[in-house]
C-alpha cells in the first residue's frame, strides 16, 4: 500500500515537472486550441442539423417522394408553399395548435406562478414538496402520456371515475379522448399536469431575485400587500415569466409525442396539431417535397421565436 | 480614436438614432410576433397566407439587425 | 439575503400565511402525484383488478404485470401443462395458473437495453464535445461567439418532425437507418447544444486565476484544462450528463419515426404492449414504472441544478 502511494507520488511529481519542458517545445497557441475545442461540436451540428436542413429546403422546391426515390425529380419552385399557405385544412391545424398553445400556456402560467408565490413563503418542508411537484416535468411525455389514455378510459379509468364521483354523472357517460369537444381539453389537462412545474420553477427564481429591501421600503411607505404585489412582485418577476411563457409556447407549438399517443390527432381532426399533420404527410403519405415545405414553414416560425427567446434569456442573465 | 469619438457624437442625427440596434431589434421582434399570430389566427385566410412571409422577413431582419453596431 | 432572513424582518410572512401556503402546495403535490402512484399500483395488479369498476385501491398484489412485460407466453391445454415438470421460475408459475407456459423473453428487454445503450452513448459523446466547446467559448476570444452560441442553441429548438424528414433520407443513403449508432449521433447533436450552454455557465464560474497559476507553474493550456478546470467542473459535468441522459432516455418522436426494430428504444414500444384482447394495462404500467424509476432517482439527485438545466444555464440561483 505504502509502496503504491509512494510510487504514485513520484509519478505525480514527474507529471508536475514535465509540463515545463513540454510547454517550451510544443504548446498549442490559445487560438489553435480554441478551434480544436469548438470544431468537433460545430462539425457534428453541421452534419446532423444544418446539412439536412439545407437538403429539406432543396426538397421543398421539388416533387420528391421518399417512397419512390427513382421517379425523376421535378423542380416546382414555390408551389408547395403556395399550396400549404392557402390550404384551409392546414390553417385549421394551425388553429388547433393555437388553441392548444394558448390554453396550456395560460393555465400553466397562472398555476405555476401561483404555486411559486406560495412556495416563496418558505413554509417548513417547502424544498421536499417542490421536488415532488417537479417530478412530472422530468418524465417522458410519451410514456406518461400513454398512461393517461388508461386514466381517461370510460368506466375503468381513474380520471373518469373521480370526475363522475364529484359531478354525479356516470363514469362512462363521457369519453375524454373520443369526444369532439372534450379531447382537446384532455390533451391540455395532461400538458398542464406535466409542465406547470416548469413554469413554477422559473417563477420561483424570479421571485427570489427580488431583493428584500424593496419590500421593506414599500412596508415603510405603508403600501398594501395588494399594491406591493402589482407594483413590485409582478413587474420584477415578469422577465422570468416571459422566459417560461416563450419556452412553453415554442415547445407546445411543436408538440408531437403526447398528442400522438393520447389521440393521434383524432377524433376526426379535432386535435390534429401541426406536428401531427406534418407527420402524416411525411411518414404516412410520403409526400416528401410537400412536407419539407411545411417543415420549413414550422421551422422558420420556431427559429423566429427562438430569437426572441434568446433575447429574453440574456435579459434574465444580466439580472 | 478618442478625437474621432467626440467629434462624432454631436453629429448623430435622427436617422442615426433610429438605426441603432435597440429599436430595430424591437421592430424585428414585433414583426416576428405578428407573423406568428397571423399564422394561427382564425379570422382571415389571407392573413394566414402572408404569415410565413412576414415571419421570414422579421427573422431575416432580426439576424441582420443584431449585428448592427451597438 | 442571510441578514434579512435571520432577523425578524417586516417582510417575513406570518406563521399563519406560511401554514396556509404550505397546505395549498401540499394539496397540489398530492393531486399531481396521483397519476404516478396509480401507475405503480396498476403495475402490481392482476389484469382483472386493473380494469375493475370501481377502480380498486385495495387488491391482492401480483407480479403478473412484470412477468407479462418481460416474457411471451403461449396458451396450452391444462392436460398438457400437467405433463410438464414443476414451473421454471416465478413467471412460469404465474403463467401456468392461466393455462399458459412461458415461451421466451419479450421484446421489452432488448428495447430497454437499446434505451440504455443509446442514452449512455449519446450522453458521453455530448458531454465530451460539450465540455471542450464550453471551455473554448468560456475562455477564448472566438469570432462570432454570440452567433455560434445562438446557432448551437437554435438546433435544439427545431421541431423534431421537421428534422426527422431529412435525417430519415440521409440515414437511408449512408446506411444508418434503424441503427443504434445513428440514434446515438442524432441524440448527441440534440444534447450537445444543452451541454455547451450549461457547461459554459459552470466553467464561467471557475476563476481563471486557477489556470493562470497552473500555467505559470509550467502547465500548457491543455494541461491546465485537464488537471485544473476539469476537476473543478465535476459537479457541473455530472449535472449536465444527467440532463442529457434524461433527454435521450425520454425521447419519443425521433425514436418512433426513425427506428422500427433493431434500434428501437422503450418509449415507442411501451404503448404497443398488447395482451390478449386489448392492451395489457398491468404490463404497460410495469414497463412504465421500470422506465420511470431511474428518472425519479436522477431528479432527486439533480434538484439543485434543475433550474439551470431548464434555462440553458441562464438562471443560476
Amino acid at each position: 500500500m505504502n509502496d503504491l502511494s509512494a510510487s504514485s507520488q513520484i509519478a505525480y511529481r514527474a507529471a508536475l515537472v514535465q509540463p515545463a519542458r513540454v510547454h517550451r517545445i510544443r504548446g498549442l497557441s490559445d487560438k489553435a486550441l480554441a478551434w480544436l475545442f469548438i470544431t468537433p461540436t460545430i462539425v457534428l451540428l453541421l452534419a446532423i442539423n444544418i446539412f439536412p436542413l439545407i437538403w429539406t429546403i432543396y426538397l421543398s422546391f421539388t416533387n420528391y417522394r421518399a417512397n419512390r426515390p427513382n421517379v425523376p425529380m421535378r423542380w416546382l419552385g414555390i408551389d408547395w408553399y403556395q399550396t400549404i399557405l392557402t390550404d384551409p385544412d392546414i390553417w385549421a391545424a394551425m388553429q388547433v395548435t393555437a388553441h392548444f398553445v394558448i390554453w396550456t400556456v395560460l393555465i400553466e402560467t397562472v398555476l405555476g406562478f401561483g404555486l411559486a408565490f406560495l412556495i416563496d413563503k418558505k413554509f417548513r418542508g417547502h424544498g421536499v414538496w417542490t421536488t415532488i411537484i417537479l417530478l412530472p416535468m422530468m418524465l417522458s411525455p410519451a410514456v406518461v402520456g400513454n398512461f393517461w389514455t388508461f386514466l381517461y378510459q370510460p368506466q375503468i379509468g381513474l380520471f373518469n371515475y373521480v370526475l363522475a364521483f364529484f359531478t354525479g354523472s356516470g363514469a362512462s357517460s363521457f369519453q375524454m379522448l373520443g369526444d369532439v369537444t372534450l379531447s382537446p381539453w384532455a390533451i391540455v389537462i395532461v400538458d398542464v399536469w406535466m409542465w406547470t412545474p416548469y413554469v413554477m420553477l422559473i417563477c420561483i427564481a424570479g421571485l427570489r431575485s427580488i431583493p428584500d429591501f424593496i419590500y421593506e421600503a414599500a412596508e415603510v411607505d405603508r403600501a398594501s400587500k395588494w399594491r406591493q404585489f402589482w407594483s413590485i412582485t409582478l413587474p420584477m418577476a415578469l422577465p422570468f415569466i416571459m422566459l417560461a411563457v416563450l419556452f412553453r409556447g415554442i415547445e407546445n407549438f411543436k408538440m408531437f409525442d403526447m398528442v400522438n399517443l393520447l389521440t393521434g390527432g383524432g377524433p376526426g381532426s379535432t386535435t390534429e396539431v401541426a406536428s401531427i399533420t406534418l407527420k402524416r404527410a411525411a411518414f404516412e403519405s410520403w409526400r416528401t417535397g410537400y412536407s419539407s415545405a411545411f417543415a420549413i414553414i414550422l421551422f422558420v416560425t420556431v427559429f423566429g421565436l427562438a430569437n426572441i427567446y434568446v433575447k429574453a434569456l440574456n435579459r434574465v442573465k444580466s439580472r | 480614436m478618442s478625437i474621432d469619438a467626440t467629434s462624432c457624437k454631436p453629429r448623430r442625427g435622427f436617422m442615426d438614432k433610429l438605426l441603432r440596434r435597440g429599436p430595430l431589434e424591437a421592430v424585428a421582434t414585433t414583426i416576428i410576433a405578428v407573423g406568428v399570430i397571423m399564422l394561427m389566427q382564425p379570422f382571415s385566410l389571407v392573413l394566414y397566407s402572408w404569415s410565413f412571409a412576414t415571419t421570414l422577413f422579421g427573422t431575416v431582419m432580426f439576424i441582420i439587425v443584431s449585428r448592427v453596431r451597438e | 439575503m442571510s441578514i434579512a432572513n435571520a432577523a425578524h424582518s417586516i417582510v417575513e410572512p406570518t406563521a399563519g400565511t406560511r401554514r396556509f401556503a404550505g397546505s395549498l402546495v401540499m394539496l397540489y403535490a398530492v393531486v399531481t402525484m396521483i397519476p404516478l402512484i396509480w401507475i405503480v399500483l396498476t403495475s402490481f395488479k392482476s389484469p382483472d383488478d386493473a380494469i375493475s369498476y370501481p377502480p380498486k385501491l385495495v387488491f391482492q398484489p401480483s407480479l403478473e404485470g412484470y412477468c407479462n412485460l418481460v416474457t411471451t407466453r403461449s396458451r396450452q391445454t391444462p392436460e398438457f401443462i400437467q405433463t410438464l415438470g414443476p414451473p421454471q421460475g416465478l413467471c412460469d408459475g404465474i403463467a401456468r395458473e392461466r393455462n399458459m407456459v412461458v415461451a421466451g423473453p419479450s421484446n421489452y428487454v432488448p428495447r430497454f437495453i437499446n434505451s440504455l445503450i443509446i442514452a449512455f452513448g449519446s450522453t458521453v459523446l455530448a458531454v465530451a464535445l460539450g465540455t471542450l466547446s464550453a471551455y473554448g467559448f468560456s475562455r477564448f476570444r472566438v469570432p462570432l461567439k454570440e452567433d455560434l452560441l445562438f446557432f448551437i442553441l437554435s438546433t435544439r429548438m427545431m421541431p423534431p418532425i421537421a428534422v426527422a424528414i431529412p435525417i430519415y433520407l440521409m440515414y437511408r443513403v449512408i446506411g444508418l437507418s434503424d441503427t443504434r449508432l445513428g440514434m446515438i449521433l442524432l441524440y448527441t447533436s440534440v444534447n450537445v447544444s444543452l451541454a455547451v450552454w450549461l457547461l459554459k455557465g459552470f466553467i464561467d464560474e471557475i476563476p481563471r486565476e486557477y489556470e493562470e497559476a497552473a500555467m505559470i507553474d509550467g502547465y500548457t493550456r491543455f494541461q491546465a484544462f485537464v488537471r485544473v478546470v476539469l476537476p473543478q467542473a465535476t459537479t457541473g459535468i455530472a449535472a449536465t450528463a444527467i440532463f442529457c441522459l434524461i433527454f435521450a432516455w425520454n425521447e419519443y418522436a425521433f425514436a418512433v419515426l426513425l427506428t422500427s426494430g433493431n434500434a428501437q428504444t422503450a418509449p415507442p414500444f411501451i404503448p404497443i404492449i398488447i395482451g390478449e384482447g386489448g392492451q395489457d394495462w398491468p404490463a404497460v404500467a410495469a414497463g412504465t414504472t421500470l422506465f420511470l424509476v431511474p428518472i425519479v432517482v436522477f431528479t432527486v439527485l439533480l434538484r439543485k441544478h434543475l433550474l439551470r438545466g431548464i434555462t440553458f444555464g441562464a438562471v443560476r440561483k
